[in-house]
């Protein structure tokens, strides 16, 4: 053993002074060896502090999930409303659930559990999901209380609900192209929700120029239409005419926004903004307007319309061919297509070109969305596309073009501006046609309804104009003699319009009770009555008796109906008598 | 050489074991007693937390608990130190004979069976054993030489006396307590004096035998084993226990939650809250100030206890004192390291502060011991 070794300085020395040999070794021996284990337990004290400070302080290096989504919604995205403050879109708080594959004990057990509480969970992919390295992966997002509750009972470890955003759209279907719609973190997709992404993030509302009741009364007409017609689609506006407001704009057929994912590409796609159309006869008012303007002296001058227009290999008949030297208003009226193309010829390719520009006919429109389609206009323009232009055939454009065209011609000659936010200063525009010009085309357009091819859009107490269009659809080999785009674009009232509706229904099928008919006068123009009928009300225009169109006063330019200011135009002298006639119908 | 005994004895009244029982009162270490009370004190207010603010089920039977260990210490700490001298090896026969019973006729509680049911309270031989071995071995190596302790043989009397009633205690299975008795023992005999390459071989034999006792360990043993040394295989959920240990710990922080804002425990997150994970619910409402203040408590505790040792003058009575500190030393590295995950998850209570009365009455009676034994330093004991 060892040899003895002297003792520490402490009390144990005077002991030492007393015991001898063995016990004294044996002391100093334990006095080495105590001084070691009470090293060891200092180390192993020390060992578990670190342990705790690590565990305390840095336990929350480890990411936490709601630090891990990049894409956290903002928590105010703000709301869209309709121009009378009502909720288009707004936000719902709600959970989502995600799973921590990391700290899960029993990835097959949770999925199984997960799955018997929410049935739309597939198990075994979701434990192929949560298989692997992950350090977190959405289970499901916007659970329902109910859910959030039944799965806070499951009580699995790694598997969290964190605070989410659910984008909630109270009316449903019903402005779907219109607001849009956005992704599972609230990013706009489509619509008011895309365009306005940034704003809406910020929190800035959006507050659209539809009013819900107008919207939902074209909605609800133009599904009635689409029914009864089998057509494969519709798409209907209706506008401000003095200010451009889109009051209603539907898009047939359309989805729930809360779950674009589960609707049709077809039914996704905008055909009010983005589809573009060869709209056919409702394109001959801007060739009439044209010809009032620039070519024809007077509603009486006559075209010839003895036979059919033949230019080159191209043959342009009417359907329902008068044979005689037609006038202005019966060219329009009975929608000649010889007529239109003849006063188109009269102005010349260069200003009919020009005058379709000034009315924005062939640029995109600048509406607050991205879905804006870009029309189709033929390259190089020649005398051939002047000609069917004319009528309404060569030029494809966007409903809202065709409404805000209409809106131009029929407000007293101004140019405005569509848009789908509500105005709230003043309303520029540019004057593309005269005063007179414009109240002819309201006269015209008024005939149109008494004595031509519209006459089914006459609704009951409220002075209507419009003009029919009936476009055979151009597919492979040429136009199809049956696939019809059928549609109306109504006025009204005629006698001092304030608004601009359209109804256009894709490829609708004849009835007996329409003689077999599938024309833009048996389908849409009906449509265009029911829907003036149910939005006049509302929008406050007073029902008035029955006018011939000779009886009509002389029509002026309009008050502007929504609060949009025109520079006013000198005007002859019975024009201001019926500028106080205006006045009261105006009245909001 | 002749030494009138009689005569020693009488110069040296104070050092004759027969103290009066004043003398007894000034030796008693009061600040230990302290020390151990405020440990009890930490643990009733966190028993009263786990019980949601409420002294039942566990705060008040704990207090209760304390009172009975109290007075174990009191009256082993004024015992005449020579009684247990006397005794040890038969206080050690009685421990390992209720082992045995324990074996036969002892009652299953979650799973283990560990207790003795006589009639009104059930007692746990293997917390009794703890003791009852520090004694044992402690009356072996007060009697040996230094020479005698180098020589082999000598050792096997005392390997029997750590590893039977291990083996025993492993059966019922109870792997913290082998495992405490284990260590215990060896920690006596390193500080007994024994050479290190023996203990090497020691370590040698038990690596040796372990894969046979691993074909003896239960399987949930084995998992816990496998589970701490590869912490990622754990598709058993044999890891639960940990994993919301240490989420525990982590939601704490520094200040922790506050009294009674432990959300991880009281929404049950964390098993065993109020016996073997109650550091974890401790550090979660305290927070690591709360839970290092508590480590320092234990290491004063210990401390203290060794600078006791150091001052009692026979073999007995320092290996002994310093035996009752190495098992104290145990159960709180062993348990706490185990709910941070540094340790394998083994069934062994925090001391004086996790709800159970065995521990606690054995830990009592353990300190009056040491008390005692520092009371009692001067004592001639012989060899």
């Amino acid at each position: 053993m060892t040899a003895p070794r002297t003792a520490g300085p402490t009390g144990g020395y005077a002991f030492k002074l007393v015991r001898e040999g063995a016990g004294r070794r044996a002391i100093d021996v334990g006095r080495i060896r105590l001084g070691v284990t009470i090293g060891l337990f200092g180390i192993a004290f020390a060992v578990l502090a670190g342990r705790l400070v690590e565990l305390t302080l840095f336990a929350e290096a480890e990411p936490r999930p709601t630090r891990v989504v990049a894409a956290k919604p903002e928590p105010g995205r703000a709301a869209i409303q309709d121009r009378n403050g009502l909720l288009l879109a707004t936000n719902l708080t709600t959970a989502s659930l995600y799973a921590r594959p990391k700290a899960m004990l029993d990835v097959p057990g949770a999925a199984e559990k997960l799955a018997r509480v929410l049935p739309e969970i597939d198990a075994a992919s979701l434990t192929e999901r949560l298989s692997g390295e992950k350090q977190f992966a959405w289970i499901k997002r916007h659970l329902t209380p109910r859910q959030q509750q039944e799965v806070n009972a499951l009580g699995l470890p790694g598997i969290g609900l964190a605070p989410d955003h659910s984008r909630i759209y109270p009316q449903g279907a019903l402005t779907a192209h219109v607001v849009g719609y956005v992704d599972p973190d609230s990013r706009g997709l489509a619509g008011i929700e895309r365009s306005f992404d940034g704003a809406l993030r910020r929190g800035e509302a959006a507050e659209l120029s539809i009013d819900l009741r107008v919207q939902h009364a074209l909605r609800d007409e133009l599904l009635r239409s689409v029914e009864r017609h089998q057509a494969l689609a519709a798409a209907g506006l209706v506008m401000d005419i003095a200010s451009g407001e889109i009051l209603g704009m539907v898009s047939l057929p359309d989805f729930e926004p809360q779950r674009p994912g589960a609707a049709e590409r077809e039914a996704l796609f905008n055909r009010a903004a983005l589809g573009v159309y060869e709209m056919g006869s409702t394109l001959k008012a801007f060739t009439t307007a044209m010809a009032l303007e620039l070519g024809a002296t007077s509603l009486d001058h006559k075209f010839d319309a003895r036979a059919p227009l033949q230019y080159a290999r191209f043959s342009i008949r009417d359907d329902h061919p008068k044979n005689r030297w037609l006038s202005v208003s019966e060219v329009f009226v009975y929608s000649s297509n010889i007529g239109s193309a003849r006063m188109a010829m009269d102005v010349g390719i260069a200003r009919h070109r020009q005058f379709l520009g000034s009315l924005g006919l062939l640029e995109a429109v600048r509406l607050e969305l991205l879905e804006n389609g870009q029309p189709l206009v033929p390259r190089p323009w020649r005398e051939i596309n002047t000609l069917t232009i004319a009528f309404g055939h060569g030029l494809a454009i966007t409903p809202v073009q065709l409404v805000a065209g209409y809106a131009a011609l029929a407000n007293g000659g101004i140019a405005v501006t569509p848009t789908l936010l509500k105005r709230t200063g003043p309303v520029e525009g540019r004057r593309v046609v005269s005063a007179e010009t414009s109240v002819q085309m309201r006269r015209l357009m008024r005939a149109v309804v008494e004595q031509g091819t519209g006459k089914q859009a006459e609704a009951e107490g409220y002075l209507v104009g419009g003009k029919t269009g009936t476009a055979e659809k151009a597919g492979r080999g040429g136009y199809q003699r049956k696939a019809l785009l059928s549609s109306f674009v109504g006025v009204f009232p005629a006698d001092a319009p304030r608004f601009v509706i359209l109804a256009v229904l894709d490829e609708p099928k004849g009835r007996k009770d329409t003689n077999g008919y599938a024309t833009g006068g048996w389908t849409a123009a009906p449509a265009v009555a029911r829907i003036v009928n149910r939005i006049a009300p509302v929008l406050g225009v007073m029902p008035t008796g029955r006018m011939p169109l000779d009886m009509l006063p002389p029509l002026i330019a309009p008050e502007a109906g929504a609060g949009g200011m025109f520079e006013e135009e000198p005007t002859r002298g019975p024009v201001h008598e019926i500028a106080a006639h205006g006045d009261q119908l105006a009245t909001r | 050489m002749a030494l009138d005994l009689g005569r020693v004895r009488r110069s040296l009244s104070t050092r004759d074991g027969d103290l009066t029982f004043g003398q007894r009162i000034l030796g008693f270490r009061w600040l230990m007693l302290l020390l151990l009370a405020a440990l009890v004190a930490i643990g009733v207010a966190t028993l009263y937390s786990a019980g949601r603010g409420s002294f039942s089920p566990w705060a008040d039977r704990q207090l209760l608990r304390f009172g009975v260990g109290l007075t174990a210490l009191v009256v082993v700490a004024l015992t005449d130190f020579r009684i247990w001298l006397r005794f040890a090896y038969a206080i050690y026969g009685v421990g390992l004979l209720l082992l045995v019973a324990v074996e036969t006729i002892g009652t299953t509680a979650m799973g283990a069976q560990r207790w003795l049911d006589l009639g009104p309270v059930n007692i746990q031989p293997s917390e009794l054993m703890k003791i009852a071995m520090v004694l044992a071995l402690a009356r072996y190596f007060h009697g040996l030489t230094l020479e005698a302790v180098a020589r082999p043989h000598y050792l096997i009397p005392p390997l029997l006396m750590v590893f039977a009633p291990a083996i025993l205690v492993m059966k019922q299975p109870d792997l913290g307590t082998a495992l405490t008795l284990v260590l215990g023992g060896g920690a006596m005999f390193y500080l007994a004096g024994v050479r290190m390459w023996k203990f090497a071989l020691v370590i040698a034999g038990a690596l040796a035998a372990m894969p046979f006792l691993w074909e003896r360990l239960r399987d949930y043993q084995k998992r816990r084993i496998l589970m701490f040394l590869n912490p990622e295989s754990d598709p058993l959920g044999a890891g639960y226990h940990i994993i919301q240990s240490k989420i525990a710990l982590g939601s704490g922080g520094i200040f922790g939650k506050g009294f009674m804002q432990g959300t991880q425990s009281h929404l049950n997150f964390l098993p065993e809250k109020q016996t073997d994970f109650i550091f974890t619910m401790l550090a979660e409402e305290w927070g690591m100030v709360g839970g290092v203040f508590l480590l320092l408590l234990y290491a004063a505790v210990l401390g203290y206890g060794f600078a006791l040792a150091v001052r009692i003058r026979h073999q007995f009575g320092r290996l002994v004192a310093m035996g009752i500190v190495n098992i104290m030393f145990i159960y709180v590295f062993v348990n706490i390291g185990m709910v941070m995950g540094v340790l394998p998850v083994v069934g062994i209570p925090l001391p004086l502060i996790s709800y159970g009365g065995s521990a606690m009455l054995t830990l009592m009676a353990g300190f009056g011991l040491l008390i005692g034994a520092y009371i009692h330093r001067e004592a001639p004991l012989g060899t």
